[in-house]
C-alpha cells in the first residue's frame, strides 16, 4: 500500500511523540510509525505481579511548579497534554566509599541548593558564590544568544560573556577548579556526570551546568503515572488532533526523490510525505534501504562518533515499605571511588550506580505495604557485558543483580535481599531489543570533547543536513535526557512547520 | 586557613577563551579523518546480535516427533527449520511458554503452550540440534488444540513465538524449596523444571503435588517417578475422582500442602486450569505465606467468566465491535462472555497474541469507545493504560458496543512481549 501524509514521524520515543503532537496541533496530516506496540521508547513502564516498574526515568529537570512552570511543564501545557508531576525536593544523596569518600545530600531549588553545597563543602562559600555567578552569567549569555537569533556578535560574547565562553569550551572539572573548588568538592558537584555519560574531566562544563541549573531552578519532578503516563498523554493529544499512530510498524527504508527524502518504507508499504522526522538514531536510518543516497560527509560524521552509553537496570519490588526498610532517599548515587574517570573505567560494582526509590517521591507508587527500588548501572564500556551469551544470559543477570544488591546492603546498611517479591533485570541486550539502537545505546552518541553539546551546536547547520529529513531525540544536538529529548522534538517540529508553511505561502496560484 | 591553602594549591590547566574558537576546527578535523564507508548495520553489533539470538520474535520450526501421552494429550517435538530461517532455538527458562500460531480456514489463531522440555535440550550441542517439546491436550470443542491434533505430523512446519512468560524460578526471589501444584496438563512447566534440575541447569528442591481426575490421566508418570529417585524431587499424585493407596485424593488444599511442605520457608508455584486458580486464590491465604512465595503461571483464558468474584453482568446478549486498523474498519459480533480477542479472531482479523492471560501486553490495544468487563484476576495493565483507555483484548469482555484500534501482527521478527 502507498499512504500519503504531510509528515511522517518515525519512532514514538520522547522526541517523536513531541514532534508528532506539535505537528498535528498545527493541523498537518501526520502519521507516527513505531516498531514496538507501545509509545514512549525509554519512557515506559512494565508490570510484574502487583508492581508496575518505571523503566528508565529518574527525574525530569525543568518541571517547576504550576505557578512557576519550568520548560518541560510549559511544553506539556503548550501541547495540551495533561501530565501530573510531583516535585522532588532532594536533588540527590551521594555516598562515595573509600578514603576520599563522602556522604552528602544536595537539595533542589535555588537557595536550598547553594546552602546544601556550602554545608556539604565547608569553606567553599567563595567558590559557591562564583559558581552561582557563572550560572547566572550563562543564563544571560543564552538569553543574548536567543535574542540574536543564533548569530551573536563575537565581540559582545568575548567582552561581556567571556565566562560563558570558557565554560562552553572547557570541562566541568576544569571550570570548577578555576572557581576554587577542591578535588573532593568537585567530586561532590560532579555527581550527576553519569547522566551525560562522559567523565567530568572531558564533559563540557556549559552542558553540565545547564543540566544542573534545570534541576536546581526548574525544579526536579517525577510524573505521577510514571514516564509511561507522559508517553500516553502525548499520544492522546496527538490522536485528538487527528494524528494517526501505527504500532508494530518498523520502518525499513528511506525514499529519495530529486535529492530529498520523500517518505519511508515499512516492509511492502510506502509512506510518502513532504517531510520526515526521525526519532530513530542516524546510525539506524543510514543503515536502511536507500542508504546509497546518504552523502559521504554524513557517513564520515557517524563513523567518527562514539556510541553513547547503555545500562543495566535492576527493578526490585519489595514486600516492606521504604519506611520499614529505612530508605529515605529518592535518588542515591553510590560510588566506590571518587573520580568520575575511574568510575567510567571500573569493573562491575566497583564504579558507580544510582538507586531510586519511587515511593519516597510518590508514596502510593506501589501497593500498600510494599516499595520498589530501581538500580541504574551505566555501562560505559562494552567490556561490562562481555561474558554474556545466549546460554548464560539469565544466570548472568541474576549474578550481576546480586552483586549490586549486596553492595547496596553493605554501603547503606539497609537489608533488602530477603524482601524481594519481584525482580527484573534489563541490560544493553534489552535496550537493543526494544530500541534496535546499535549496542543498545540509550544515550545516542557520546558527548566526547570533540562531540560536545557546544561543538554540535556550532556545527548543526551543516551536519545531518538532508533535505526532507529532520532528526530529534536523545541522539540529537542537545544530547540525551528526557527534557532535552522532548525539546528536540519541539525544535524538529518547528523547523518542519516553518519550511512547510513557507512553501505553502509561496505556492500562490 | 589550611583549607584555603589547599584551594590555591590545586593544580589546574590554563583556561582560555581561544579554546572556544578551536571547537569547530577540531570537530571538522576529526570528521574529515574518519571513513566515508557505510555505517555498520545496527544488527551487526555484538549486543544486537545477542538480542536477536535471545529474542528472535518468531521462530520457524518443524515437527520431528509425535508421541501419544494419554487419551487426549500428545507430545510434539519441535526442531529448528533452517530452510525457513530459524537455525537454532531461542533459549528459555523452565516455566516459559511459546505462543503457537495456526492457520485455520484462512484465520490466524494462536495459543500459548508451556515448554515441557528443558533449556539444556533446547541448546543441544549448540549446533542447531536442540529441541522443544510441548504437550497439547485436546480440549472438547477447542479450535486450536483440535487443529493441532488433526494436522500436526512429522515434518509439519509451524510458526511459534520466542519463549515468553514469568513463571520461572529466580533464586534471588524464591525459596530454596518449591511446592509445585500441577493441575492436569499444568504438569508441563514442572516437567521442564525437573528435566533442567536433572541436567544440572536449575537447582532447587521440588515437591510436586500433581492433581488429576484419575490415574489414567497422568502423563509423564514413569519419568516423574524416575526423577524422584534423584533426591531433589518428590512427586505426590492427587486424584480428585478416585482413591488409590500411596496417593492422595480430593483437591489440593492448604492442609494437603502443609502435610508435604518443609518446616523451612518454601515457595508455591501453581499451574493448572482456571478453576484451580480460583480455588487456590480463595484457599491459599490460609497458609499465611508471604505473597512473594506464591506464584501462578499465566492464568489463561477464563472458561466461565461468570464464576469470577467481580463478574459484571451484561445488559445485552450480543455486542458489535468495530476494529480499526491502518485506516480500515471491520465490524464483528461478540457475546458478553466471550473475549474481545476471540471475537476479532473469529471475524478473520489477525491479532497480536501471546499469553492470552492479560499479562504479556502483546495485544495492547486502544479502546476508542465503549465499556468492557476486565476481571481483576487477569488485569495486567499499567495505571496509565487504565486512564487513557487501553485494554488487553485477550481478557476483556464487552459490556457495550465497542470501537477498538488493534495493532497489526508485526511483519518482521518482532514479537513484543513485556519481558526483558
Amino acid at each position: 500500500m502507498t499512504y500519503e501524509y504531510d509528515v511522517v514521524v518515525v519512532g514514538a520515543g520522547n522526541g517523536g511523540l513531541t514532534a508528532a503532537s506539535r505537528l498535528a496541533q498545527e493541523g498537518l496530516r501526520v502519521v507516527l510509525l513505531e516498531r514496538h506496540n507501545l509509545p514512549g521508547g525509554c519512557a515506559a513502564s512494565f508490570v510484574r505481579g502487583r508492581f508496575e516498574f518505571e523503566a528508565s526515568l529518574h527525574e525530569l529537570c525543568g518541571v517547576g511548579t504550576p505557578e512557576k512552570p519550568g520548560a518541560v511543564r510549559r511544553l506539556f501545557t503548550q501541547l495540551g497534554a495533561d501530565a501530573g508531576f510531583i516535585n522532588e525536593k532532594n536533588l540527590f544523596r551521594a555516598i562515595t566509599v573509600g578514603e576520599d569518600g563522602f556522604d552528602v545530600t544536595l537539595k533542589s531549588g535555588g537557595e536550598e541548593f547553594y546552602r546544601s553545597v556550602t554545608e556539604a563543602c565547608p569553606g567553599s562559600e567563595k567558590a559557591v558564590r562564583k559558581l552561582r555567578k557563572l550560572m547566572d552569567d550563562t543564563e544571560k549569555a543564552l538569553e543574548y544568544n536567543d535574542a540574536s537569533k543564533g548569530s551573536p556578535s563575537k565581540l559582545v560574547m568575548l567582552l561581556k560573556y567571556s565566562k560563558f565562553l570558557l565554560s562552553a569550551s572547557h570541562s566541568i572539572d576544569d571550570i570548577l577548579r578555576s572557581l576554587g573548588f577542591t578535588l573532593k568538592e568537585r567530586h561532590i558537584l560532579e555527581t550527576y556526570w553519569s547522566y551525560l555519560g562522559v567523565p567530568a574531566d572531558e564533559l563540557n562544563a556549559f552542558h553540565y551546568l545547564e543540566m544542573l541549573r534545570g534541576y536546581i531552578n526548574g525544579g526536579a519532578g517525577v510524573p505521577y503515572h510514571k514516564s509511561y503516563g507522559l508517553s500516553l498523554s502525548l499520544a492522546d493529544v496527538f490522536l485528538k488532533n487527528g494524528g494517526e499512530i501505527r504500532y508494530n510498524t518498523e520502518v525499513t527504508g528511506l525514499i529519495f526523490e530529486n535529492g530529498r527524502v520523500a517518505g519511508v518504507t515499512a516492509g511492502a508499504d510506502e509512506y510518502r510525505a513532504k517531510e520526515v522526522v526521525s526519532n530513530v538514531i542516524p546510525h539506524n536510518v543510514f543503515g536502511m534501504k536507500g542508504r546509497e543516497n546518504i552523502p559521504p560527509r554524513e557517513k564520515r560524521l557517524l563513523n567518527a562518533r562514539k556510541l553513547g552509553i547503555s545500562f543495566i537496570c535492576i527493578y526490585l519490588g519489595l514486600d516492606a515499605t521504604a519506611e520499614e526498610l529505612g530508605i529515605k532517599d529518592y535518588s542515591l548515587f553510590v560510588a566506590h571511588m571518587a573520580s568520575s574517570r575511574n568510575q567510567y573505567l571500573a569493573e562491575h560494582a566497583k564504579g558507580m550506580y544510582v538507586v531510586n526509590c519511587l515511593n519516597v517521591a510518590v508514596p502510593d507508587a506501589t501497593p500498600e505495604g510494599t516499595c520498589s527500588l530501581f538500580f541504574t548501572v551505566p555501562i560505559f564500556t562494552e567490556k561490562l557485558i562481555r561474558g554474556f551469551d545466549s546460554g548464560n544470559y539469565r544466570e548472568m543477570k541474576s549474578e550481576v543483580a546480586e552483586l549490586y544488591i549486596e553492595d547496596y546492603e553493605r554501603v547503606t546498611g539497609i537489608r533488602i535481599k530477603d524482601r524481594i517479591e519481584e525482580i527484573s533485570v534489563a541490560t544493553p541486550v534489552t535496550f537493543a531489543r526494544y530500541f534496535g539502537s546499535p549496542n543498545g545505546t540509550a544515550y545516542g552518541y557520546e558527548l566526547s570533547k570533540w562531540d560536545s553539546l557546544m561543538a554540535r551546536n556550532l556545527s548543526q547547520e551543516s551536519e545531518l543536513n538532508i533535505a526532507g529529513l529532520t532528526f530529534c531525540g536523545g541522539h540529537s544536538v542537545r544530547g540525551d535526557g528526557y527534557g532535552v529529548s522532548y525539546e528536540s522534538g519541539m525544535s524538529a517540529a518547528e523547523a518542519v512547520i516553518k519550511r512547510m508553511k513557507g512553501s505553502r505561502d509561496g505556492q500562490k496560484d | 586557613m589550611g583549607r584555603r591553602t589547599d584551594r590555591n594549591k590545586e593544580p589546574g590547566g590554563k583556561l582560555s577563551v581561544a579554546e572556544f574558537l578551536r571547537l569547530v576546527p577540531e570537530r571538522l578535523k576529526k570528521i574529515a579523518g574518519s571513513s566515508d564507508s557505510d555505517v555498520e548495520q545496527a544488527a551487526d553489533y555484538p549486543v544486537n546480535r545477542l538480542a536477536a539470538e535471545i529474542h528472535p520474535g518468531t521462530q520457524n520450526l518443524r515437527i520431528a516427533k509425535v508421541c501419544t501421552l494419554s487419551a487426549d494429550t500428545k507430545l510434539y517435538t519441535l526442531i529448528p527449520d533452517p530452510e525457513s530461517g530459524t537455525a537454532s532455538l531461542a533459549p528459555f527458562a523452565p516455566g516459559q511458554y511459546i505462543s503457537v500460531r495456526v492457520e485455520k480456514d484462512g484465520r490466524i489463531l494462536s495459543r500459548p503452550y508451556s515448554l515441557a522440555s528443558s533449556p539444556e535440550e533446547a541448546a543441544g550441542n549448540g549446533k542447531g540440534d536442540g529441541v522443544y517439546e510441548i504437550a497439547v491436550r485436546r480440549i472438547p470443542g477447542g479450535e486450536v488444540s483440535g487443529h493441532i491434533h488433526e494436522n500436526w505430523e512429522i515434518g509439519t512446519r509451524v510458526t511459534v513465538s520466542e519463549p515468553m512468560g514469568e513463571f520461572t524460578y529466580e533464586r534471588l526471589r524464591d525459596a530454596g524449596c518449591v511446592v509445585g501444584i500441577a493441575g492436569g496438563v499444568g504438569i508441563t512447566p514442572f516437567r521442564s523444571h525437573i528435566r533442567s534440575i536433572l541436567r544440572g541447569g536449575e537447582s532447587f528442591r521440588l515437591i510436586l503435588l500433581y492433581g488429576v481426575r484419575k490415574e489414567e490421566d497422568i502423563i509423564f508418570g514413569s519419568e516423574l517417578e524416575e526423577a524422584a529417585k534423584s533426591g531433589m524431587i518428590r512427586v505426590v499424585y492427587v486424584y480428585s475422582d478416585e482413591k488409590k493407596t500411596g496417593c492422595e485424593s480430593g483437591f489440593i488444599t492448604p492442609g494437603l500442602i502443609r502435610r508435604y511442605a518443609p518446616d523451612s520457608e518454601y515457595s508455591v508455584f501453581a499451574c493448572g486450569p482456571s478453576s484451580m486458580y480460583r480455588f487456590l486464590e480463595a484457599e491459599l491465604p490460609a497458609l499465611g505465606l508471604r505473597r512473594k512465595y506464591v506464584r501462578y503461571d499465566a492464568k489463561g483464558q477464563i472458561m466461565e467468566p461468570r464464576g469470577e468474584p467481580d463478574y459484571t453482568p451484561a445488559d445485552g446478549s450480543e455486542y458489535s465491535i468495530t476494529v480499526r486498523r491502518n485506516g480500515d474498519g471491520k465490524t464483528v459480533k461478540c457475546h458478553p462472555d466471550e473475549t474481545v480477542m476471540s471475537a476479532i479472531e473469529r471475524g478473520g482479523i489477525a491479532v497480536p497474541s501471546g499469553c492470552r492471560s492479560g499479562e504479556c501486553g502483546y495485544c495492547h490495544s486502544r479502546l476508542v469507545s465503549g465499556r468492557c468487563y476486565i476481571p481483576a484476576s487477569r488485569d495486567g495493565r499499567r495505571q496509565a493504560d487504565k486512564i487513557y483507555g487501553y485494554i488487553h483484548p485477550c481478557v476483556s469482555y464487552p459490556r457495550s458496543d465497542l470501537v477498538i484500534e488493534v495493532p497489526p501482527v508485526p511483519a518482521g521478527p518482532s514479537v513484543r512481549g513485556d519481558t526483558e
